[in-house]
């Protein structure tokens, strides 16, 4: 595993990459994608994700629920060599494969995400397929907050739990901002912590920016034996404070020239 | 025999080697399913009441390489859980099959929130899907056996009844063909398309009627069979006999299938009116009212005439 600094190092390299690239294509979720992106270089840098270096493949799953921000993950799976590096360098530019959302015909993308509130079924479907033909697989599912508005989350968490899924590790991003504002304003989803472990459900908080909180929190779920639900503390827009807690910029918007300095070197 | 029994008696008689199938219910039971759970406990789940997550599962399971079958009432299958449907064996192609038990008023005895009269135009809007209403058991077992040897993204309507079984009997050509056509074409005579329950009304009058009508089983309604339209556009004219609302239903596909190839025959939509049924009395008493009766399908060739 690599140290916390190369951690965050990679984390400021992911988010500066992102950024260029949303610049150039102009569209995307930049707060919903800074918002996650310490989460998931912990998982696959921290070496959570089981990876078969011989094949180059991830033989775990990692399951992007809020779809909108599944980009998060190419630079990541660009650096793995398991997203050719031309498709992230055409993005924008050229026909590539990539695309604001993310698709399974996307190498290293395992499932078609968008719409919300369908993950954590599916992942419970992928983990019940590994526990019944006893393969040693995990699957990682990051939701959103704004997916627990949905029913079926509810009702994936109870099946999940009914059915004692200890490879399912699902993980919120608590950003505490949806389209229209903040969620307590909006619709309130407190206590979050004690709805889900109100299902039985093992919960673990998290700083979702700070890698070594992180790490450890994902070595403490893997020891519980129990299906886990990280609620992960984030903040929208991570690193950018034209950006942060920002609910306008859960979409891209036109920036000034002036803004666009200013945000690269805060990302720098 | 009911059709689901018969289907899933298919599917158990798979599962004696094949381990990759996996049958997924919303709590709706059948006697046959008491023996696939009671002999393969691993490769049943039970998914609640909540006919979205099990479309989810279902998705998960499938980009595995499981077979994966999902049962439940036809309304709730069909209508509650079909974002669920396209997200999943919609936009990634999975070879999910959806077993949908009580398609029209089968369920008339519960009232309007069990019926579903939709449930097909709904249903064939999901792009990739493929669309089989059998009229008896032993089709409905031809295509449990069609769809365990090459599973797809396909979408089961069962009858909540036991129909009776057809004859001469449906065989596999008719499935891969995807209609079984009762009686001589002509140019005299009027084609009864219809498929499920409202086909055994059809082929009563076409064996009553020999001479003027001849009856035709749609098995698979999507993809629409190819070779139907050429075959039926000599025909006087074309009644479609189907127990949804007028939206949407068999006759759109008629209607499409024929203009495509460019057949511009007098095609008759005969279904049910654009309404909720309340009134008790059962599902015949209500296709009776509503403009399916026999005497009505027999009117609405005057208007061909």
């Amino acid at each position: 595993m690599k140290k916390i600094n190369d951690l965050e190092n990679l984390a400021k390299k992911y988010r500066r990459d992102l950024f260029e690239k949303l610049l150039i294509i102009k569209q995307g979720h930049p707060g919903s994608i800074f918002s996650m992106i310490e989460i998931v270089v912990a998982l696959y840098h921290g070496g959570f994700v089981n990876h078969d270096s011989e094949k180059n493949i991830f033989l775990d799953k990692v399951l992007i629920s809020k779809g909108h921000a599944t980009a998060t993950l190419y630079p990541i799976l660009r650096d793995f060599g398991i997203l050719p590096k031309k498709e992230w360098d055409n993005w924008g530019h050229k026909e590539s494969l990539l695309r604001v959302f993310g698709n399974n015909s996307i190498p290293g993308i395992d499932v078609t995400s968008g719409s919300l509130g369908h993950c954590i079924g599916v992942g419970a479907g992928m983990a019940i397929s590994f526990k019944r033909s006893k393969q040693n697989k995990k699957v990682f599912v990051i939701i959103s907050e704004g997916e627990l508005y949905e029913g079926s989350t509810w009702e994936a968490l109870l099946l999940a739990k009914h059915n004692e899924l200890d490879n399912l590790n699902i993980i919120i991003d608590i950003n505490s901002l949806i389209i229209l504002g903040r969620t307590k304003e909006c619709v309130n989803l407190d206590p979050i912590r004690d709805k889900i472990s109100g299902l039985g459900i093992n919960t673990l908080e998290v700083d979702g920016h700070n890698l070594s909180d992180l790490i450890s929190t994902f070595e403490k779920s893997k020891k519980t034996g129990k299906l886990n639900c990280i609620l992960a503390k984030t903040v929208k827009g991570k690193g950018s404070s034209l950006m942060e807690n920002k609910k306008d910029w859960h979409y891209w918007n036109a920036m000034s020239e002036k803004e666009i300095e200013k945000t690269r070197k805060e990302l720098a | 025999m009911l059709q689901r029994d018969a289907f899933i008696e298919e599917i158990t008689k798979s599962l004696e080697k094949d381990k990759s199938i996996f049958f997924l219910s919303a709590d709706f039971g059948a006697q046959a399913l008491d023996e696939l759970r009671n002999r393969f406990p691993n490769n049943f789940l039970h998914c609640g009441i909540s006919e979205q997550a099990m479309l989810d599962v279902a998705t998960g399971l499938a980009l595995e390489g499981n077979k994966v079958f999902v049962y439940a009432m036809a309304p709730f299958l069909a209508l509650r859980s079909i974002e669920q449907t396209k997200c999943g064996p919609g936009l990634m192609n999975l070879p999910i099959c959806l077993i949908s038990v009580g398609i029209g008023l089968g369920y008339a005895d519960a009232g309007p929130t069990h019926y579903t009269t939709e449930d097909f135009a709904c249903f064939r809007s999901i792009v990739g899907s493929s669309i089989y209403t059998p009229a008896d058991s032993i089709s409905a077992k031809l295509i449990a056996h069609k769809l365990l040897e090459k599973p797809k993204f396909s979408y089961i309507r069962l009858d909540r009844d036991a129909l009776p079984n057809i004859s001469p009997e449906i065989t596999k050509a008719d499935l891969d063909r995807g209609y079984k056509t009762f009686g001589n074409i002509n140019n005299d005579k009027i084609a009864l398309i219809s498929h499920g329950r409202m086909l055994h009304k059809c082929l009563e009058i076409y064996k009553n009627e020999s001479d003027r009508f001849v009856c035709v089983d749609i098995l698979r309604s999507k993809p629409f069979p190819k070779n139907l339209p050429r075959e039926f556009s000599s025909c006087k004219g074309i009644i479609v006999v189907d127990e949804q609302s007028p939206s949407g239903n068999l006759s759109s596909c008629v209607f499409e299938a024929f203009s495509e190839q460019n057949y511009f025959p007098k095609i008759i939509s005969k279904s049910l009116p654009e309404r909720y049924f309340f009134e008790n009395g059962g599902r015949e008493y209500l296709l009776n009212k509503f403009g399916l009766s026999y005497d009505d399908i027999i009117k609405a060739c005057e208007k061909i005439i």
